[in-house]
């Protein structure tokens, strides 16, 4: 990215008509979970004793325990958290994989520096420019419209910086010029002067906030109700999917997605089968097991990517939590991925004895840009990853079917 | 104008005596205007191609002027203006007291905040921050509290910091938000309500075997002293860690609940490295002030709040020359704040980055209600405002803070709009404006009407460009959409 000139940075923020967009484009729906989740305790690898030692108070009983609630069998070595069963059917359709070991090599321990690193898609202090989505969208062929990268939310994710465009909002409903009188048509042909005739990174803003307008304003008159048995929580977060549901549904060309969750840095207090982070997977778990339901018609065409800045320690700490650690299980859900099936192992929850004080967590097996690669290649069609992760070379893992 | 406290009682009396404390929204407003926030009868707004100095000093070292402030900038000096800031205590501010003092919970102690509802705690000290930034004449302590609320970042919505932020905002951040720096980080090490935030008071070592909670120390680490790059290892962090067990919150009785307290026996006694500095074994409660010292006193801290205080004052991209010059400053008065920021303000750099930098929203919501010279009381109509574009205070999730820089901000334009064109046209929830009074103050004769170029020079602060012109020539003078749209102009979501 740095070495594109401005001017032809700025040539690339031309928007196309909706004639020259990307049609039947596969979208990414990228879910990043904020403050370090702890996956080991939503893929239990229930047949690892050290499991349970390490983990006194916050492990999950073995599948078919007795008396307690119980993990949910996948196969002879992992089971799903006891909230996760939205996800149990995706899991024996073959449609979610996952993958143990998966980080970067930021060791700093910090969720700031490393929830950067993984959206910029860099080496640990290599710092690039914008992020890995927006280098993809810039590097990847064709036109842009404001619907092609939408993030739910309020603000644009740093994955999607440098990008040619980007939407962010909460709901498609909201996305309206609201005048207490006048004629909304003179007023957006001035903000369209005004924002045109500014020449940074503002005006393009200006530019796209426009043509969102416009194009929502089209959308709109269709409405796109989940289909039955799609039943989201009532929380952001569902609500974030199930506008993501609409426009996969609207077919507006949507190609990525990006939605948060956030509140996985449990220090204190994490709980296990209940309790915090429980409460907490349950709401991912129900969000993305009704957004599958939703889009099962489009599946073939829909990957869901969920990810993390990095895992916890293995141990639990003197709080009943579990502090920052590294290696982390990624999680896609769609029909192009090989589901039903967990890739990678634990190997150091094999190791005895476990280092406790200082420092440690699961190792890092995959270098996240592995698996981020061959979203890009396999899934987006973008053969450029050498634009997207320069000076990576990616370690081949084979996640995606070629189709579905 | 100097108000005796006499004054502001008799004319509250005048008015109705208890009621208008007790919150009476229109007589506090007609107190305030009769007490003189008003717009003055003339306004001179600047005429140059470029942004006037003074108004570019106002908007970076306050949230922009209310209408008269850059005339009284001009008569009294910049300097002198900046002396009356840099002293805020000197600044006499009933009439911003009187719309913000009415938030009782704000004033009490946390043990009696237990007593209130979450929502009565979360609209006070939201409305109270908000009537702060747009009323207050201290509006460099204003601007400083925002950068040291997000400095030191506490989201409301976790555990109890919703009944402990605001003696944080109180005791911490404004107590010490022009003081000395390590005053100020350690008042909030041990402010109850970071204790919750970042799990400190859980964090303990009564066994040999117990792991301590890191969260805390890291961050102090990482985000409120030496930065991610200052040079710090992960055992420097457990070891910080470990100086920081034993502190706890009572969590029970009328008066001690939610107040601190150390535990001994909770306390790794033992001795610590951090840094590369000892800290002897058998410290006990003087732990945390040995390693307040190590951390604040490090050259990386200097570089690194001196990085950040250039970035929020003068330029997203700081000038290396002027960072080094502030770091310096830093170190040579051990992190006297009111200088730092003298020496930033006053520096070649400061005005040679005028209008480049985007404000977020609240500085953007804050600004133009200042420039319109808006009668608000803050209710959660125009609060939702800023909830919408993700900038809700205190609503931050992670210790990091809202950020400083433009892009993320990118995707707001439209509220902006749309908060710009309702308070153009009066349509906001509970804000009154009167257009027709700033137009009398801006314009020389009552023949003419509010144009583009006027209303340019009054709310960015130079004359209008062509493009601006041009863009708007379809608009009639004096039509509220025309000033809508200068408060919806690209120029005017910089400063």
């Amino acid at each position: 990215m740095e070495k594109v000139s401005r001017r032809g940075f700025l040539k690339r923020l031309a928007l196309v008509t909706d004639s020259e967009r990307r049609t039947q484009a596969h979208t990414l729906v990228c879910v990043f979970l904020r403050g370090g989740a702890d996956t080991l305790n939503m893929f239990i690898p229930y047949a690892d004793d050290n499991y349970y030692s390490v983990r006194p108070t916050l492990s999950i009983a073995r599948p078919g325990s007795a008396g307690r609630k119980a993990a949910l069998r996948l196969n002879d070595h992992y089971a799903l958290h006891p909230t996760m069963s939205a996800l149990l059917p995706a899991f024996k359709e073959g449609e979610l994989l996952v993958v143990q070991g998966v980080g970067s090599d930021n060791t700093s321990g910090s969720h700031f520096e490393a929830q950067d690193q993984l959206e910029h898609g860099e080496s640990f202090g290599k710092k690039l420019g914008g992020g890995w989505l927006g280098r993809h969208l810039y590097s990847r062929s064709g036109g842009m419209t404001p619907l092609s990268a939408v993030a739910i939310g309020t603000s644009i994710p740093e994955a999607l910086r440098g990008a040619p465009s980007a939407s962010v909002l909460k709901s498609i409903d909201e996305i309206k010029l609201t005048l207490p009188k006048g004629n909304p048509q003179a007023v957006a042909n001035a903000l369209s002067m005004l924002y045109s005739s500014d020449v940074d990174l503002l005006g393009n803003a200006g530019k796209v906030t426009l043509d969102l307008l416009h194009r929502i304003e089209k959308l709109k008159s269709h409405s796109q109700k989940p289909v039955a048995g799609a039943n989201y929580p009532d929380t952001e977060f569902g609500a974030a999917l199930r506008e993501v549901a609409r426009l996969i549904k609207a077919d507006v060309g949507l190609e990525v997605a990006c939605v948060d969750h956030g509140g996985w840095d449990t220090h204190f207090f994490q709980g296990a089968a209940d309790g915090l982070q429980a409460s907490n997977i349950k709401e991912l778990s129900d969000g993305l097991g009704s957004l599958y339901t939703d889009i099962h018609a489009n599946l073939d065409r829909v990957t869901i990517v969920v990810m993390t800045e990095f895992g916890r320690r293995i141990y639990e700490n003197s709080s009943m939590g579990t502090d920052h650690g590294r290696g982390f299980a990624l999680f896609a859900i769609g029909k192009r991925v090989k589901g039903g099936q967990v890739i990678g192992g634990l190997p150091q929850l094999k190791e005895a004895p476990i280092e406790f004080l200082g420092p440690s967590g699961l190792t890092v097996a995959i270098d996240y840009r592995s698996v981020l690669s061959e979203v890009v290649r396999s899934l987006l069609g973008n053969k450029d990853i050498a634009s997207v992760f320069p000076g990576f070379t990616p370690q081949p893992i084979s996640l995606f079917k070629t189709t579905a | 104008m100097r108000l005796s406290r006499r004054k502001v009682l008799q004319l509250t009396a005048l008015l109705g005596g208890g009621t208008v404390l007790s919150g009476c929204d229109g007589a506090i407003s007609e107190a305030s205007r009769r007490l003189g926030l008003t717009i003055p009868d003339r306004l001179n707004p600047p005429n140059g191609k470029e942004i006037d100095p003074n108004f570019h000093l106002l908007s970076r070292a306050g949230y922009g002027p209310w209408p008269g402030d850059l005339e009284r900038v001009k008569t009294m000096g910049a300097s002198a203006w900046l002396d009356e800031q840099l002293n805020p205590e000197k600044i006499d501010d009933g009439l911003c007291e009187l719309r913000a003092r009415r938030f009782e919970t704000i004033y009490l102690s946390p043990g009696d905040c237990y007593e209130f509802k979450n929502n009565v705690l979360r609209d006070d000290l939201t409305r109270y921050t908000l009537l702060r930034a747009i009323y207050s004449k201290r509006q460099l302590l204003e601007v400083m509290v925002a950068f040291w609320t997000d400095h030191l970042n506490i989201n409301l919505e976790k555990g109890d910091c919703i009944y402990l932020k605001a003696g944080d905002d109180r005791w911490v951040v404004r107590a010490h938000a022009l003081g000395n720096f390590k005053e100020l980080i350690k008042s909030s090490c041990l402010s109850p309500a970071m204790l919750v935030y970042l799990d400190g008071k859980e964090n303990r070592r009564a066994r040999p075997t117990d792991v301590p909670n890191e969260n805390y120390a890291r961050e102090l680490l990482e985000l409120h002293t030496l930065g991610v790059d200052g040079g710090y290892t992960q055992e420097d962090v457990y070891e910080a860690a470990r100086c920081l067990t034993g502190w706890k919150l009572h969590q029970k009785g009328e008066f001690a609940k939610g107040s601190v307290y150390f535990d001994s026996a909770s306390h790794d006694d033992g001795e610590k490295v951090v840094l590369g500095k000892t800290i002897a074994r058998g410290g006990g409660q003087n732990d945390v002030d040995r390693l307040i010292d190590i951390v604040t006193n490090h050259p990386s801290t200097a570089r690194y709040i001196a990085t950040k205080l250039v970035r929020y004052f003068v330029s997203d991209d700081p000038p290396s020359a002027l960072v080094g010059t502030v770091a310096d400053k830093f170190r040579g008065t051990r992190g006297d704040i009111r200088l730092v920021i003298r020496t930033i303000l006053t520096s070649e750099q400061f005005q040679q980055h005028k209008g480049e930098k985007f404000k977020r929203p609240f500085r953007y919501m804050v600004s133009a209600l200042r420039g319109i010279g808006a009668d608000t009381h803050a209710k959660s109509g125009l609060v939702e405002y800023l909830s919408r574009m993700g900038h809700g205070p205190f609503q931050y999730p992670t210790p990091d803070g809202y950020p400083e820089e433009m892009m993320p901000w990118l995707g707001t334009l439209l509220w902006r709009w749309n908060f710009a064109l309702a308070l153009a046209g009066n349509d906001l929830p509970s804000v009154s404006v009167s257009s027709e009074q700033l137009a009398s103050a801006l314009l020389p004769d009552s023949k003419s009407d509010l144009d583009t170029d006027l209303l340019i020079r009054h709310f960015v602060g130079r004359k209008a460009t062509e493009a601006e012109i041009q863009a708007l020539k379809s608009f009639k003078k004096g039509n509220s959409d025309l000033l809508g749209l200068v408060l919806a102009c690209p120029a005017f979501q910089r400063f």
